[in-house]
């Protein structure tokens, strides 16, 4: 299986395990990582800052229409929803927030479903409400391996576990786990 | 999610029975478009093609969904603060200042402009344009009346273009929020004053098939989080039409994560946030 696209969603009490993943990740890693995360309405900038300081690839708050490029870290940007095209470029919206959320997490994993099929990694971290559940659903629907944070090691369960309820997922796993299965892809 | 085949199969058909054209759509997120109309009308897809052919009025309103309406008082205030001290104190010599907002939505940009102009001293030297697809948002707009609960923030962000300098933290003022608008809790509203509200050009328009329906040129046109919608052939396009309609040294406003890519960008000239004609 070679994958094209790997996806993680977080709310409440990812941001350590985003921040442990991205100082692991290897540095030749040769495809493009979405991450969706909520942030507090009033923190629209400098979270790109905070996780670029341990990251070991480039973070990037994507524009309309910029083209999507392995190797690099995309960020949803506050306030915008951020959609995955075909033709490999990033399409955004400011279209209301869906579940109280904008960037909406099931909006992002869509997209990102539709986009790369078979070829997707959707991980649905630690959260506190049910954003992310119907997108992980769809990434298995389209075939893609769907992981869930192990909700025993997770700040904030509910996410992880309304995204298990939502689809049998592949992988329950803990912040360990996901590094070394990011490795090996 | 909707296939490529289906969003193409109801695109050419709208085509067919009315003058709207989403060829040129970005594909995904119109996609999500009509799945949320899909399922806010409990309809197959199969279902709103046929609606659309038979019933005109149905059509308008799917068109009206189509269209995202999000938009704020200062929405971004860094961008009107780079506006007031870097753009518009440019246009202070001339004897007129034409101003266009395309997109304009429900018209919460087009008060901020009066509001800031007015600040600025600018407000009777100013013609303000302002056009949008979407009827239902515009009459809104011309009202110049918003629910205020839900809006609370944009008292934050009056302050911060308005009362604060960002470039100079000793130059405050405190303006009140009255000399712009009334905020009536038990109604929960927030009402534009009467001088704004008549002061502005409305006019409904549709930036793909009318371009410029005004007969002047612009010293500044805001288009902010509406060709992110288009596709990039279709932005150019617009950024084309634009650029014509720019007098030289005019001033392009896009939204916060939007840009410009491929060749039209060479016609502008990129200062931060803003395009100017070259």
């Amino acid at each position: 299986m070679s994958y094209k696209a790997v996806i993680i969603g977080g709310s409440a009490g990812s941001f350590q395990v985003i921040t442990k993943i991205l100082a692991n990740i290897p540095a030749g890693f040769d495809i493009p990582i979405f991450l969706c995360l909520h942030r507090l309405k009033h923190v629209r900038t400098g979270f790109e800052e905070a996780l670029s300081i341990k990251s070991t690839l480039p973070i990037i708050e994507p524009y309309d229409k910029q083209h999507i490029r392995p190797g690099k870290i995309y960020l949803a940007p506050a306030n915008y929803h951020m959609y995955m095209e075909l033709g490999n470029t990033f399409a955004l919206s400011t279209e209301p927030p869906v579940n109280h959320s904008r960037p909406s997490i099931d909006l992002s994993f869509f997209s990102a479903a539709y986009t790369y099929k078979n070829k997707l990694v959707g991980i649905i971290l630690s959260g506190a409400n049910k954003d992310g559940a119907l997108g992980l659903k769809q990434v298995k629907l389209a075939g893609g391996t769907a992981i869930v944070q192990d909700p025993n090691e997770c700040q904030v369960k509910t996410m992880p576990t309304a995204a298990m309820a939502a689809t049998d997922v592949d992988y329950i796993f803990t912040t360990d786990q996901i590094i070394s299965f990011l490795k090996k892809i | 999610m909707l296939s490529k085949e289906e969003i193409s199969l109801f695109i050419n058909v709208v085509k067919k029975v009315s003058t709207y054209d989403f060829s040129d759509y970005s594909e995904r997120s119109f996609a999500r478009r009509i799945d949320k109309i899909l399922s806010d009308n409990k309809m197959e897809m199969s279902a709103l093609i046929t609606k659309v052919k038979s019933n005109p009025e149905f059509l308008e309103r799917v068109v009206k969904d189509i269209t995202v309406n999000t938009t704020e008082l200062f929405r971004d205030p860094a961008t009107w603060q780079a506006l007031r001290f870097r753009v518009l104190n440019k246009f202070e010599n001339q004897s007129v200042i034409n101003i266009w907002h395309a997109g304009c939505s429900t018209g919460q940009e087009v008060y901020s402009m009066l509001i800031l102009l007015n600040e600025m001293g600018l407000f009777e030297k100013a013609n303000v344009f302002a056009t949008d697809l979407n009827s239902d948002v515009l009459s809104i707009a011309k009202k110049g009346e918003y629910k205020y609960r839900f809006n609370i923030d944009y008292l934050d962000n009056f302050d911060k273009v308005i009362n604060e300098n960002p470039f100079n933290y000793e130059d405050q003022v405190s303006v009140a929020y009255s000399k712009y608008f009334q905020i009536d809790q038990t109604r929960d509203l927030l009402k534009m004053n009467d001088f704004l509200v008549n002061k502005p050009l409305f006019r409904k328009q549709d930036l793909i098939n009318d371009g410029n329906i005004f007969y002047t040129k612009f010293d500044l046109i805001l288009c902010r989080n509406v060709l992110i919608y288009f596709n990039h052939e279709l932005q150019t396009r617009i950024f084309e039409m634009f650029h014509q309609n720019l007098f030289a040294k005019g001033y392009l406003v896009l939204g916060a994560h939007e840009s410009m890519l491929g060749p039209v960008a060479s016609k502008y000239v990129r200062k931060g946030l803003f395009y100017v004609k070259k």
